[in-house]
């Protein structure tokens, strides 16, 4: 096995990839930037070094810093995590050139896989069935022309792009043209490319990706399928394994074409192959993720498979240690993302220190967290700060298991989107399994009257009143003390002085 | 102390007389409040039900989480309630106000300008935080007053971005 693996990121994550290391022995290795000097991956690491400014740019996308600290710490692996480095090509390429693993696919597949648009192209020679849309990195009068043929509505998305960055809906021909500066634009800031295409959007369509596991001598398997659907500006709240709308049926179909396409482009490690499915049970090729997903934890419970050490095994050259037969989902496993951001001032991110946490414990209950108590939230980056994951032997019981967990996990300091989760896990919709992409923007509103409605506005009213009233109590007594001015000294000195 | 307690369109006279009681609309409650970090989470018994609650102070209106609902609250002893119901239909609700900066930030887009009327609702600033754009919108209906950044601008938390009137 590796003896010491260099993990390039932060946050829940790192601290998800350090866990496995520790698991297996192996030393690890955290970088840091000026303000995450005192982060959660930065104490539980092994060894942690320095690598520059706050902003990504300047630290955790900094190839040639995080190589320099590869080569002065010994370590022969890095893991890049998800987001940051992970699909970057380049820097697969320079560890190799480096003599350092990198754990993920080799840098030709996230080169394929990572460019959408021939992405689409290969698997599509594959025989997998895609979204229609346009197939070229596009100037601005190309998209509008564009734009007629595919017809609206319509996405416009980074070539580059995931997680829901650079990416627009667009339903009406007029609003093509702002969404594709403001497209383009963040694409820039995120990834350092600006190039865009068009893809349809599949009215009513759920998000559906399947878990692809392969190894380097040509053994692919997958892990059944995670539900992604509900989403808020592209990006996943909640996601659960395995989902309600999936039978074993499809679930083999997808299954299959998914292995297909991991085959296309000679994949390895893991990896997932993203799906609209839409009413009908047809489903089309989205993207592929050549990393690991943030929500890997869902498929891990039902599976019982341990990804991210699969990921070291293979990355160190073994064969895999399951074959499709093995693989069962046991139960049903959900995950909520627990962002810093106030779901009742629409979902603006909430920075500050986290000045109390109580987490949610007991049965059936995992939290991936990058966070503690006394921890600073910044501006510098994405507001995930940690996964709240449940697992029950039913899709019943798990949720009634999330709900008990989300009213028992308290953040205080920060804004969170709990109460958000709160409510959707109120809603019958959800709850009935009855939602599609479009579910949490058009139709779930946090005012909506759900089932688990206890509470009344009385209790509200008298919260708030003995708040007010031990404010009014406590500034009566600061008021009556200042009246006075003086020490109790000075005063006792002026009360003699007048006595004599 | 008597209060007169506002959530939503209901009103509740709350009198806080002793520790361990109070009376809502002239029904007796018994409870037990206890502050749990000293800032924003309180834990109440209600006639023993628990409840925990996170309550913030925001120019005098109180607001109340509860079980993943929020509530906004106004509370008003007797004497402010009787000032505020002899100088109410004085002054109409006017003035200025100012849209700030919720984080430390990048301006990417202010998408009206200076004179331009505005719906409540409407877009009127664009700011790039934790790697995502932000819509600022307006709280309410209005003109747009001074701008006070552009495009480009790297702003601080609760920097002043632009006026309302």
């Amino acid at each position: 096995m590796f003896k010491k693996v260099l993990v390039a990121n932060r946050g829940e994550i790192a601290v998800r990839i350090i866990r496995a290391c520790r698991e297996l022995g192996i030393a690890t290795v955290a970088v840091f930037s000026e303000v995450d000097r005192t982060a959660l991956h930065v104490r539980y690491a092994d060894e942690a070094y320095f690598i520059g400014p706050p902003p990504a740019r300047e630290s955790y996308l900094r190839i040639d810093k995080i190589l320099d600290v590869a080569r002065r710490s010994g370590a022969d692996a890095i893991h890049p995590g998800y987001g940051f480095l992970a699909e970057r090509p380049d820097f697969a390429e320079a560890c190799a050139e480096a003599g350092i693993v990198f754990i993920g696919p080799p840098a030709s597949a996230i080169g394929l896989m990572g460019d959408k648009v021939i992405a689409r192209k290969t698997v599509q020679a594959a025989g997998v069935p895609i979204v229609p849309g346009t197939e070229e990195d596009l100037r601005d009068d190309e998209v509008e022309r564009a734009a007629a043929f595919v017809g609206f509505p319509l996405l416009i998305k980074a070539a580059a792009g995931g997680g829901g960055k650079g990416m627009r809906a667009v339903y009406r021909p007029e609003d093509l043209r702002g969404a594709l500066a403001s497209a383009r634009r963040e694409a820039e800031a995120a990834f350092g490319d600006g190039s865009v295409y068009l893809e349809k959007i599949v009215e009513g369509a759920r998000h559906i990706e399947i878990q692809i596991l392969a190894d380097a001598h040509g053994n692919v398997i997958h892990l059944g399928e995670r539900e992604c659907s509900i989403q808020r500006r592209h990006q996943k709240l909640v996601e659960e394994a395995p989902s309600p709308f999936v039978d074993e049926d499809l679930r083999n179909r997808m299954g299959a074409v998914a292995v297909k396409a991991a085959q296309a482009v000679n994949y390895v490690n893991a990896g997932t192959i993203e799906f609209l499915v839409d009413k009908a049970r047809n489903f089309y090729f989205l993207e592929a993720n050549t990393r690991l997903q943030v929500e890997h934890p869902v498929t891990e419970m039902v599976t019982g498979v341990d990804i991210v050490k699969e990921q070291l095994r293979i990355a160190r050259g073994r064969k895999l240690r399951y074959t499709q037969d093995d693989i069962r989902m046991n139960g049903w496993a959900i995950e909520c993302r627990i962002n810093a951001e106030d779901p009742y001032n629409d979902f603006l991110p909430s920075i500050g220190r986290l000045t109390g946490m109580t987490l949610p414990t007991g049965p059936g209950v995992r939290v991936d967290s990058g966070v503690y108590e006394g921890f600073e939230i910044t501006p510098y980056y994405d507001s995930l700060i940690s996964k709240l994951i449940c697992w029950g032997e039913t899709r019943g019981e798990a949720l009634l298991r999330m709900r008990r967990a989300l009213e028992e996990y308290r953040i205080m300091g920060v804004k969170t989107n709990i109460p958000f989760h709160q409510r959707l896990l109120d809603s019958p919709r959800f709850m009935g399994g009855q939602f599609d992409t479009t579910f949490v923007e058009e139709r779930f509103s946090l005012s909506e009257d759900g089932q688990g409605d206890q509470c009344d506005p009385e209790v509200a009213a008298i919260i708030a009143t003995l708040v007010a009233h031990q404010r009014g109590q406590q500034a009566a007594q600061v008021v009556a003390r200042d009246s006075r001015d003086l020490s109790n000294w000075k005063f006792f000195g002026r009360y003699e002085r007048m006595r004599r | 102390m008597k209060y007169a307690t506002t959530v939503g369109d209901r009103t509740f006279i709350i009198e806080v007389n002793r520790e361990n009681e109070v009376i809502v609309d002239d029904r007796p409650e018994q409870v037990d409040f206890r502050p749990i970090d000293g800032h924003t989470l309180y834990s109440l018994l209600l006639n023993n039900r628990s409840y925990e609650a996170f309550v913030e102070e925001r120019e005098g209106v109180y607001h109340v989480l509860l079980q993943g609902r929020l509530y906004t609250v106004t509370v008003e002893d007797e004497r402010a309630r009787r000032l505020s119901q002899v100088s109410r239909g004085f002054a109409p609700p006017t003035g200025e106000i100012q849209i700030k900066a919720p984080m430390p930030g990048l301006i990417v887009g202010i998408p009206v300008e200076e004179g331009q009327t505005v719906k409540a609702g409407q877009v009127v600033a664009i700011l790039e935080s934790m790697k995502m754009e932000n819509e600022l919108k307006a709280p309410r209906a209005g003109v747009v007053g001074r701008v006070r950044v552009k495009q480009g601008d790297s702003v601080e938390q609760n920097q002043v971005l632009l006026t309302l009137q």
